[in-house]
């Protein structure tokens, strides 16, 4: 818990690192953006797996329920009212034949997301030899459509093919691609939010990738929008889910962490749209 | 206490330091000696270069007390706008190199962010009087009121130091400039920025050579940026650039036009006890200096110094601690932007001793062949009369002893970065803030 306070909190200062980086004197430096990039990279990575670890473990313990509820508020790209189990069968590689030109760090993102489904897998397979069938999961699970899924997939890959057109135009500021981005993030944030946020969110996540178009060549965009959505799920996780778990105990630690990073959000969010 | 570093012969003697201080008006962003020590140039945030000249009381007397006085100064580069991509370009002079000396005059390259210039300095102590035409102070005479002609002598005159553009090296970057090195066949210099490495000649401004390349063609791809280059001090054909991966690559021109593909790759393998989030940003050389006999090279990251043997690629010969104990305080050092500090690092003129900044304006002398280390302050109180430099000591953690200062009581904003070694005698610059420390060592 504390390694996910911990990069959680490592995450935001470097946001504001490189939301600073914008207005510093002499233009954007590019070796201390691309150092704060991979900080960013490296605190999400171990606020992901460490998250998504501790899950798998503690899914034989009584608090399984909770923990999924806690890992539906943490995911980014599903809507935070889905559930896992639906989407056991969804396979990887639909996803990987969608993409098979996609740059770096879009593969990295969806391999990310490989893990997560395999994790889930193992979770529900878990859960499912368990006998253990949560009634709210199942009732909230049938709720999302394996459209869902796929459509997310679809619009990455499109911005991907239209960055690499356009990175080699600009010099080196991809002024087409994070555009793309944009418009992909919008997708992404109007497929995830069924709660009425969702405008809120996209107004957020736009911002904040308008902000990174300047940033230009080093900025790791969709990474960075992946913590705006993640931030910006946990929040509309938290309000969905009220409804849907009558645990508890699941929302003491869910709202643990939800506070934290609505404390941060807040301010954020200010920022972001006063942008 | 008597600390003697560097051999019998040759060495640093740290007490009796002589130490003079010039306030600067702006932060102090570069220092360097020039090839002979008489000339000590710095130059800072506004854009002003400052050169003192090194006095010698008694010429006759060698060992005498030298001070360094303000020489010249003029400023060098202005603020400039970027109308194309809206960006402010600043004036702060990143690196200043001097030129070997040809003739009576002086020339050094300074560079910003984006525009490198070449000045000559050069010394004017007669000036022509008794022109036929002209007044003395300029206005032109009368005609009616010449009867005489008379030939114009030169007289003295106060010396005046005069400072000049000679040449002005532009719009060969694309992003920021981070070092300038001068050719040992004194017509062609490099210059750096994070992503490409150009070779100029000194007399040609309007093209330049583009000899590495590492900006990937999909941006997104971004890994490592060059974060420092330096021509060997004796081959012509070689250089050496360091990466923000603390990877330096070892190029010979002759090999290809494009060095992209380098000749030699200097890592050395990360340590995986030491893994945290910022292990990539410690690992960032922010110097590389070759040493003067040109066989071996130095690296500064953000807590070592490493000495590299240029024939050996695997691993450094040397490691040095520079301040250790601020590797469990990474994370408040992120936060407070510290660790993108860019310290740097110089030798002594027979290669036995080096030496680099800290914080609290501390500063370090490693000697090489005696192992031995020591931390100095450059401060107010460092400059009275008669002071013996006392070495200073950081604790980690636990007790702290009398005369020590504890991690937490560090001033942070007290940063040396920039530190410069006279090439033949121990005089040392050390700049902190806005103030220029020469620490001379006293021989009775």
């Amino acid at each position: 818990m504390e390694y996910k306070v911990e990069a959680h909190r490592i995450m935001s200062i470097s946001l504001g690192k490189i939301y600073n980086s914008r207005i510093q004197r002499g233009g954007i430096k590019l070796h201390k953006n691309l150092l704060v990039s991979l900080v960013l990279r490296s605190a999400r990575q171990v606020y992901l797996s460490d998250y998504y670890s501790g899950a798998c473990l503690n899914a034989q313990s009584e608090r399984e329920g909770n923990e999924w509820d806690i890992m539906d508020s943490e995911r980014e790209k599903f809507p935070p009212s889905a559930t896992e189990c639906d989407r056991a069968e969804s396979p990887e590689e639909p996803q990987q034949s969608k993409q098979p030109e996609a740059s770096d760090k879009e593969r990295e993102y969806r391999e990310n997301d490989d893990e997560v489904k395999s994790d889930q897998a193992d979770c529900t397979s878990t859960l499912q030899q368990e006998q253990n069938p949560n009634p709210s999961l199942d009732s909230v699970g049938n709720v999302s459509p394996p459209e869902t899924i796929n459509e997310p997939k679809e619009s990455p890959s499109d911005s991907s093919v239209a960055e690499r057109q356009s990175t080699p135009v600009a010099n080196g500021e991809s002024h087409q691609a994070p555009k793309t981005h944009v418009c992909s993030n919008r997708k992404r944030s109007a497929e995830e939010s069924e709660s009425g946020d969702s405008p809120q969110k996209r107004t957020k996540v736009a911002s904040s990738n308008s902000k990174e178009d300047e940033e230009g060549e080093e900025m790791d965009t969709s990474n960075v929008s992946n913590l705006i959505t993640i931030f910006g799920s946990s929040f509309s996780g938290l309000l969905s889910k009220d409804s849907a778990k009558p645990e508890a105990e699941a929302e003491d630690s869910g709202q643990i962490c939800c506070d934290q990073m609505l404390k941060n959000l807040n301010p954020w969010s200010t920022a972001i749209v006063a942008f | 206490m008597s600390v003697s570093f560097g051999g019998d012969e040759g060495g640093v003697n740290l007490t009796n330091f002589v130490c003079t201080s010039h306030h600067t008006a702006d932060i102090i962003s570069t220092v360097e000696f020039n090839h002979s020590g008489e000339l000590l140039a710095t130059g800072d945030k506004g854009g002003r270069v400052v050169i003192f000249q090194q006095e010698t009381e008694n010429k006759s007397q060698p060992q005498c007390r030298s001070e360094y006085n303000v020489y010249s100064t003029f400023q060098s580069h202005e603020p400039e706008f970027d109308y194309l991509k809206s960006l402010e370009i600043e004036e702060k002079i990143n690196k200043i190199r001097w030129l070997p000396q040809k003739n009576a005059a002086q020339f050094l390259l300074s560079t910003n962010d984006k525009t490198i210039k070449l000045w000559k300095i050069s010394e004017r102590d007669k000036r022509p009087e008794g022109y036929n035409l002209k007044e003395e102070d300029g206005r032109y005479r009368d005609a009616s009121t010449i009867t005489t002609l008379r030939v114009p002598v030169f007289r003295p005159m106060d010396l005046m130091v005069e400072a000049s553009p000679r040449r002005v090296f532009a719009n060969a970057h694309t992003y920021h400039i981070n070092s300038i090195s001068v050719n040992s066949d004194n017509e062609t210099y490099l210059s750096a920025d994070d992503l490409r490495i150009n070779l100029w000649h000194l007399e040609i401004t309007d093209r330049s050579f583009n000899i590495v390349d590492i900006k990937p063609a999909n941006m997104e791809e971004l890994t490592e940026v060059i974060t420092a280059a330096e021509f060997h001090p004796h081959q012509c054909n070689t250089f050496v650039y360091s990466s923000s991966k603390g990877t330096i690559r070892l190029c010979d021109m002759r090999a290809s036009a494009l060095c992209d593909k380098h000749s030699k790759l200097f890592e050395e393998p990360e340590d995986p006890s030491n893994r945290s989030f910022f292990s990539e940003i410690i690992s960032s050389i922010s110097d590389v200096k070759f040493s003067h006999n040109g066989r071996y090279m130095m690296t500064r990251d953000y807590l070592s110094v490493k000495i590299w043997d240029l024939n050996m690629e695997n691993r450094p010969v040397e490691t040095y601690q520079v301040h250790e104990y601020l590797r469990s305080k990474l994370c408040s050092l992120y936060e407070n932007d510290c660790i993108f500090d860019k310290f740097e690092c110089c030798w002594n003129g027979n290669d036995s001793v080096v030496m680099t900044g800290s914080y609290n304006n501390f500063f370090r002398m490693l000697d090489r062949t005696q192992r031995r280390d020591v931390t100095l302050e450059a401060s107010r109180e460092s400059c009275k009369p008669r002071q013996v430099l006392k070495p200073r000591r950081v604790c980690a953690g636990g007790k702290r002893k009398k005369d020590e200062i504890s991690v937490d009581s560090l001033d942070f904003n007290k940063k040396i970065l920039h530190t410069a070694w006279h090439p033949q005698e121990n005089i040392i610059a050390v700049a902190t803030t806005n103030n220029l420390y020469i620490f001379q060592e006293k021989v009775n």
